[in-house]
């Protein structure tokens, strides 16, 4: 095992301070840095000694050894349910990394409604109002080849549901609706079996579109409101909760343990087969040459390693350490050449940034010429992510099509959801644009079918009719 | 791109397009459409097919009965509940168009010509219609209604007010004088109908002013029409108030026959002028019969001017030349106050008419004013005159409202020389068809008209807009007009113009020549309603002294056009490209609904080919 590095900064907020020296020996579980402001606390993953302290990491050699015990957190006897999530220091660890003990301090019986925008809710009835606090478990797994979190459901269904009730009860939320997508049945029959006397648990089945996992998707498909850009789950009386995050508030309070390790998925071009690896329990901080050389090391030339879905995710290297919030590596084919070739980008809130698109345009050898923004694809504040105003249901784009047309584009890359891709197909190729999605490298790797035309429904029935 | 519910109403009547793919059992939302603005292109391009296509207003809240894609036109046959159209008894169910400039971005969105009237006709029964007499115009008979009682025509913006008594605030007596012949002599007199112009007189211009290099007066009778020219800068009325008149009021006197004409260069030879001058042969460079221009027939007293070198570009170049050439005009005019009375061959009096109760409007002329040749002298104290007057530029190019008999006294001495086709001369004002039409039409009250000068900076012309924009509003006008001569630089003032007007609730018709190559490069939501003047067959500056400026009939359209927007109607959106049958199609409706016929004038098509025209512009 190589040096673990544990970033300062693995959550939404500002890095936490070092509490620990270099030259400190440290165990699992160790509290080695703490939050300076909005975050979480971090603690050492591993046995061993802190070799290197810097502004943005705290590096530790591992020692040979590494037994299963960890330091349990550190709370008073009485401490409530909500105190060991925080002092777990447990992030949302589906990739926003939005710290849970802050997320779960809501009393969702006393939530109010926040105020709907009518025109992004033309069906609901004026005054419509949600009658129950939800916990919604965001089960989507929606960046395409990612497998660990619907694997942990068929292993550890009990600690799932663990995690839903010490959520629901945090919150006094009275509901909680668990969103999967139905193409995974093993998963939902696992559920089916253990949710049969729990009356308040139920499941909500999403079509196996992009995106299903985007929160305020969660919310749409489980509750049928949509929310603006601005709005949080808490508008519509709920907290959306990541699969895993729930499973690690059920270990924080069973069992004490700190959030150190993170369940991620290695995939793509690997020795062996294009098959996914899923790693549980990987300690924090461990390089991602080394869980791809534990998933076969890579099979041959390759284009670029992806850490985090093939969507969202960002270009990484061999010496990038995992993260709290790290759930996919995906390494890719070899990227096109363009040769020079104009493109156009599509940026939308459901791809990568705009950054990211022309990382990818030049990776490509193509000459970014135009760059446009799906419609929807809001900036609530300068410079901050974009996100889209109704994710998944697509605005139209045939206007950027004319953009990238008018720019002179031969080929444009698109980033978009699944809906939107369509509409893109809809009239590119007929005006003579060669289309590719910012993800085709990265599908070509997994054996995902590329983002074009769309041949699914957006509707799924709710029964469990297989 | 989806559109929201608002721009939904406002193209109710546009196909309805699937912006995205729709699935079966969906309930169509303004979400699932695709924005009509851009079909044109789409059409053109092949991609879109609207055969069949409904509208906006009958799909939504359908049902879509199968899984439709991205662009796919909403038929029939994939729709359950598939709405009426909203034709209900005696509403409108054939609208003549007028089309605007798109409410463009900065970019080039082309502008076409048109006028307005809406007919409504329906089906209903028992209609009891009463439409004021005069309502379709002149007091002329109604338009004609179909047979039977089950269809009824109303005009356009028939006033509900109760009409009041006509109010005549000012009277122009015009006083004419015919001149046949104009030789040179030893005095300047009039004699019968000949004009003597003193011999030498030249030298008197050429010492006027410092900057005058060289002056040459020829008499231009019409068989020398085909006599080489420099660029011609200025058409002039000869005319002069009687007595203590004052310009706009009491008797004027004018010559008939004859006009004065100023042409130039400077000692280097470059034309006075820019974008484009008339310099060639006269005959084929002059459109005939435009208001500002002469009209075929005439006799022109034709000073050709030479200024000093680079001057031509500098504001005191032009200034001398129109100040040194008004010398001749001058001695005209002292001489035509002591002609006998019994040589007036015509007299006639202009009214200025207030109609209280009637929609009242206003029109704004936008003059240029940014220095250079591109200035006005606004009210002298002769018509068309120097002294006394105020230059434009002087004045910081705010607004000036005058009376429309001040207009038509020639209350403009205008310097502009921008391209020929489009630029307002004297003689333009003196004729300003606007101003004539709105005096006349007893449906409207023209309470005034206002020159604003187009400045040279930007933030110069906004500062003009808002002065523009807060003086309309404190006329409480129902409706102005804007005008503008020229193209491009002061298309962002006369767009300002109308925005200033129309965002304090002024419904406002925009005339300027656009047509192709004037096509707007700004715009904004206020542009509804505008009327091109382009007459060129090309939709050009085709540098044809006169073509593309303001005529008869593009008054009477935009009169039509103001009188729908004033009544609350729709003005359909602008083509995407310009169009010139949109012009054609609007003066055929509106013939039909006045009854009468309005006479189109040529273009440069009817004049002899110049060789600078074969070469530059076919």
């Amino acid at each position: 095992m190589g040096n673990v590095q544990i970033l300062l900064r693995q959550h939404v907020g500002a890095p936490c301070a070092p509490c620990v020296e270099a030259g400190a020996d440290v165990k699992k579980g160790t509290l080695i840095a703490t939050p300076t402001g909005l975050g979480a606390n971090i603690f050492s993953s591993v046995y061993g000694k802190v070799t290197e302290i810097t502004d943005e990491k705290i590096v530790i050699e591992p020692a040979a050894e590494q037994p299963d015990e960890f330091v349990p957190i550190d709370v008073p006897e009485d401490a409530s349910k909500l105190d060991m999530v925080k002092a777990a220091g447990i992030v949302g660890m589906g990739g926003a990394g939005f710290p849970t003990g802050v997320k779960l301090g809501i009393d969702l019986s006393a939530a109010e409604m926040g105020e709907l925008d009518p025109e992004i809710n033309p069906e609901l009835p004026k005054g419509f109002s949600i009658d129950h606090g939800y916990i919604l478990i965001n089960a989507a797994e929606c960046e395409p080849g990612l497998e660990h979190n619907i694997r942990q459901i068929e292993n550890q269904c009990d600690k799932v549901i663990r995690g839903i009730k010490y959520s629901m009860e945090i919150t006094k939320a009275d509901k909680a609706i668990i969103a999967i997508k139905k193409k995974n049945q093993k998963a939902i029959k696992t559920l089916q079996a253990a949710l049969a006397n729990e009356t308040d648990i139920t499941m909500h089945l999403l079509p196996d579109i992009y995106p299903m996992g985007e929160e305020r998707a969660v919310v749409r498909e489980c509750l049928g409101v949509n929310l603006t850009t601005l709005q949080l789950p808490s508008a519509a009386r709920s907290v959306v909760l990541n699969l895993e995050t729930v499973t690690r508030i059920a270990e924080a309070i069973d069992e004490k343990r700190p959030c150190i390790t993170k369940n991620l998925t290695v995939r793509g071009k690997i020795n062996g087969g294009n098959e996914a690896h899923v790693f549980m329990d990987v300690p924090v901080g461990v390089s991602v040459g080394e869980m791809i050389e534990r998933a076969g090391g890579i099979d041959g030339k390759y284009g670029e390693i992806i850490m985090g879905g093939a969507f969202t995710g960002k270009s990484t290297d061999f010496d990038a350490p995992i993260t709290k919030t790290t759930g996919g590596i995906i390494v890719t084919v070899e990227f096109p050449d363009l040769h020079g070739a104009n493109v156009g980008i599509l940026v939308c809130a459901c791809g990568g940034s705009e950054d990211r698109m022309r990382e990818i345009a030049e990776k490509m050898n193509g000459k970014v010429v135009s760059v446009a923004r799906c419609k929807q694809a809001i900036e609530n504040k300068p410079g901050a992510p974009l996100k889209c105003l109704r994710p998944g249901n697509c605005p139209g784009q045939v206007k950027n099509n004319m953009q990238f047309k008018k720019d002179k584009c031969e080929y444009i890359i698109i980033g978009n959801c699944s809906d939107c891709s369509n509409t893109v197909m809809a009239s590119g190729p007929k005006m003579g644009l060669k289309v590719f999605h910012q993800t085709d490298h990265a599908m070509r790797s997994v054996g995902h079918a590329l983002y074009r035309t769309l041949r699914v429904s957006k509707q799924v029935s709710q029964d469990i009719d297989f | 791109m989806s559109i929201t519910a608002e721009t939904a109403k406002a193209h109710a009547h546009d196909p309805a397009v699937l912006c995205c793919r729709a699935e079966e059992g969906i309930t169509i939302e303004p979400a699932n459409l695709e924005d009509p603005a851009i079909f044109d292109d789409l059409v053109d391009s092949g991609l879109l097919n609207l055969d069949g296509c409904l509208t906006i207003e009958e799909v939504l809240g359908a049902k879509l009965t199968k899984t439709c894609d991205s662009l796919c036109p909403l038929t029939a046959d994939v729709l359950d509940g598939v709405k009426a159209v909203s034709a209900p008894a005696a509403e409108a169910v054939e609208e003549v168009v007028a089309a605007p400039a798109a409410p463009a971005a900065p970019v080039a969105a082309p502008a076409v010509a048109g006028g307005m009237l809406k007919i409504h006709i329906g089906e209903g029964k028992d209609i009891d219609l009463q439409i004021p007499v005069g309502a379709l115009g002149g007091g002329a008979a109604v338009a004609e209604v179909p047979a039977g009682a089950e269809a009824a025509a109303a005009g356009a913006a028939a006033p509900a007010a109760a009409v009041g008594e006509e109010k005549v605030v000012g009277t122009l007596t015009r006083k004419h004088f015919n001149i046949t012949e104009v030789k040179r002599g030893p005095e300047t007199k009039i004699e019968g109908t000949t004009l003597y112009i003193r011999e030498g007189i030249e030298a008197d211009v050429i010492a006027d002013q410092e900057l005058v290099k060289d002056f040459k007066l020829e008499i231009i009778t019409p068989e020398l029409y085909h006599t080489y020219s420099e660029t011609v800068m200025d058409v002039q009325p000869i005319a002069t108030k009687e007595g203590d008149s004052e310009l706009g009021s009491g008797v004027t006197r004018v010559l008939d026959g004859v006009v004065m004409m100023l042409t130039g260069v400077d000692e280097g030879g470059v034309q006075i002028g820019e974008f484009g001058s008339s310099e060639g042969y006269l005959d084929e460079n002059i459109m005939w019969g435009r208001p500002g221009c002469p009209d075929k027939g005439e006799i022109f007293i034709k000073g050709n001017i030479v200024i000093q070198e680079k001057t031509n570009m500098e504001r005191r170049g032009p200034m001398a030349a129109h100040t040194a050439f008004d010398i001749i005009t001058q001695e005209i005019r002292e001489v035509m106050k002591k002609l006998d009375e019994s040589l007036v061959v015509e007299t006639q009096e202009l009214k200025s008419i207030r109609r209280p109760g009637k929609k009242k409007v206003v029109i704004v002329k936008e003059i240029m004013g940014q220095g250079a040749m591109h200035d006005n002298f606004i009210l002298p104290v002769e018509p068309v005159g120097i002294l006394g007057a105020r230059a434009n530029v002087d004045l910081g190019n705010v607004p000036v409202c005058v009376s429309p008999l001040e207009v038509l006294d020639g209350c403009i001495h205008a310097l502009t020389c921008i391209g020929p086709a489009s630029k307002e001369m004297s003689r333009h004002y003196w004729r300003e068809p606007l101003v004539l039409e709105a005096l006349h039409d007893e449906e409207v009250d023209l309470c005034g008209v206002v020159f604003v000068g187009s400045p040279q900076i930007n933030a110069e012309k906004f500062y003009v807009s808002r002065r523009v924009g807060h003086t309309v509003a404190m006329m409480d006008a129902d409706g102005a007009f804007v005008t503008t001569e020229g193209f491009g630089n002061n298309h962002i003032d006369f767009a300002s113009h109308i925005e200033q007007i129309g965002m304090r609730g002024v419904p406002t018709v925009g005339m300027s020549y656009c047509a192709v190559q004037g096509a707007l490069v700004v715009g904004n939501k206020h542009m509804q309603y505008m009327v091109d003047n382009n007459k060129s067959e090309a939709g050009i500056e085709n540098e044809i002294l006169g073509n593309n400026t303001l005529c008869q009939e593009d008054a009477i359209r935009a009169l039509a056009m103001l009188k729908a927007a004033m009544a609350g109607e729709d003005v359909k959106a602008a083509e995407k490209k310009w169009n010139p049958n949109v012009k054609s199609t609007n003066v055929e409706l509106i013939e039909g609904a006045y009854g009468t016929k309005i006479d189109l004038v040529g273009n440069e098509q009817e004049l002899p080919m110049s060789e600078k025209r074969r070469l530059k512009y076919s």
